[in-house]
């Protein structure tokens, strides 16, 4: 049993308040097949109740337990620790980027849910709204009734995280909120029309792909964004509704 | 397409990105064209200073550096107030590099003309 | 609420330039941005250093001296394989943005940098041997 277990240390970001921030050092015995974040709360249950972190649903679901494992944004809940550092090794944990810390490993999205508001964003959808993905057919419902879906953005931040634009604008609404926006498409919408091709939309975006890179639950954003440009280009040169 | 509704603002900006996309490609063709004729086409290249007056004495090379110097310098210019967008700039810093960058832009334009057709007139 | 002025914990825009963890899209952006500049910068000299061909032969001819210098040329070698890097991302960047093949964008920067790195070899060979 013992054989199986691996001594993993873990570098932990820390800042309380106005304090200045540092990293911490807990080393504990882990099972690699655990998840990042099933080491964090042991951590804390054991080693230091002072830390502070956010999770929920232990099944990347809810999209709170967001952080950076060895400089790479990750749901933690969904992260082995067998794919992140050996026997021995080190795994550096930090908090989004982005986005003001609370404390620790927790930071505020107050930012994200807004602005999430602001596109219209709708985080469950009846099923007949769900978007078209590109060779699968629309699910045919067959009874009347709220068969109601999630959509596939869970508001985890991971990508705003991972924004080389975001990092030194606050301003731009950033991969999730532009991906959110696309729900509806532009054409219902004067006003998210003017959000999205603003001076803090589609254009600030440098293709830089991370978003994607980073996103857990295949929302894809940087191809959502390339989606609007597409539509703000017809509509706003070519004067086509597309 | 009525551009009323929206703040112009908005349509500033993507008209100025389409700019860039349209000068870009542009610039990728004309470039090609240049370097190729430029460099290869002479005997090791425009090297001395006759062969830089004969080589312009050829107005659809006039034509074409001139096309050159009106898409470049806008696409370089656009590129360069897209870098200085991503510092964050307030509203009032954002109009006056508007300004600067309009200003320069012309300079150069008028400039680069201007010294194509004296160069074009040398010969 | 009120506690809630803290300002996110963005960065410098030094860290635009921070490859590390991320993927091959940034470092796209990243060499994307650096060639821009440079070549920006470039394009001031360029149309500076024309404008003696106005002041006749001499003015020139004294700059093209100058211009045989191979600390020069490798100069020159680095704006061409920036303008060929930076113009042929540039159509992918273009492409994506369009809607085509936003899921080879990888792979597309790896022809990008194929077809710019074999051009560069290609330009300096003929450059340091002309």
């Amino acid at each position: 049993m013992s054989t199986s277990k691996w001594d993993v240390t873990f570098l932990v970001y820390r800042k309380k308040g106005q304090g200045t921030p540092h990293y911490d050092e807990f080393t504990i015995k882990v099972n690699p097949d655990e998840y990042v974040l099933d080491a964090i709360e042991r951590i804390w249950a054991y080693q230091d109740r002072s830390l502070v972190f956010a999770h929920a649903c232990h099944h990347s679901t809810c999209g709170a337990c967001g952080m950076r494992v060895n400089g790479v944004e990750k749901l933690t809940c969904i992260t082995l620790i067998r794919d992140v550092t050996a026997d021995g090794g080190k795994v550096k944990v930090d908090p989004l980027r982005n986005f003001p810390i609370i404390s620790d490993l927790t930071v505020d999205m107050g930012v994200l849910y807004t602005r999430m508001d602001e596109v219209g964003h709708r985080p469950v959808l009846p099923l007949s709204e769900e978007p078209a993905e590109p060779g699968v057919k629309p699910v045919k419902i067959a009874a009347e009734g709220d068969i109601i879906r999630l959509a596939d953005c869970i508001e985890c931040g991971l990508c705003i995280s991972a924004c080389p634009i975001a990092n030194t604008t606050s301003g731009y609404l950033g991969p999730a909120v532009l991906a959110g926006a696309l729900q509806h498409g532009l054409d219902s919408d004067q006003h998210l029309f003017s959000l999205v091709e603003g001076e803090n939309g589609v254009w600030r975006c440098h293709s830089a792909f991370e978003c994607t890179e980073v996103c857990p639950s295949y929302v894809e954003p940087a191809g959502k964004i390339m989606e609007l440009r597409k539509q703000v280009i017809w509509k706003r040169i070519f004067g086509i509704a597309k | 397409m009525n551009n009323s509704i929206s703040p112009p603002k908005s349509g500033q900006n993507t008209w100025l990105w389409f700019l860039k996309m349209v000068t870009g490609l542009v610039i990728v063709l004309v470039l090609s064209v240049h370097l190729i004729v430029n460099h290869y086409l002479p005997e090791g290249g425009l090297m001395r200073y006759e062969d830089v007056i004969a080589y312009f004495s050829n107005p659809l090379v006039v034509l074409m550096e001139i096309i050159f110097l009106v898409t470049v310098v806008p696409h370089a210019l656009i590129g360069v107030r897209s870098i200085i967008l991503d510092l964050n700039p307030s509203k009032g810093s954002t109009r006056l590099i508007n300004w600067i960058l309009a200003l320069v832009g012309a300079t150069a334009i008028i400039y680069g003309i201007w010294l194509a057709l004296t160069v074009a007139s040398l010969a | 609420m009120s506690e809630r002025e803290n300002k996110p914990n963005t960065s410098n825009w030094f860290m635009w330039f921070d490859v590390r963890h991320r993927d091959i899209g940034d470092w796209a952006f990243v060499l994307h941005r650096l060639t821009a500049l440079g070549l920006v910068l470039y394009l001031g000299m360029h149309l500076i250093v024309l404008g003696t061909l106005t002041l006749g032969p001499e003015a020139f001819n004294s700059f093209i001296e100058l211009a045989h210098n191979p600390l020069f040329i490798f100069g020159e070698l680095l704006v061409v394989a920036a303008a060929l890097y930076h113009g042929l991302n540039g159509l992918r960047v273009g492409l994506t943005s369009f809607g085509v093949a936003i899921p080879y964008q990888k792979q597309l920067w790896y022809v990008v940098m194929a077809i710019a790195v074999i051009g560069s070899i290609i330009f300096a060979i003929s450059m340091f041997t002309a």
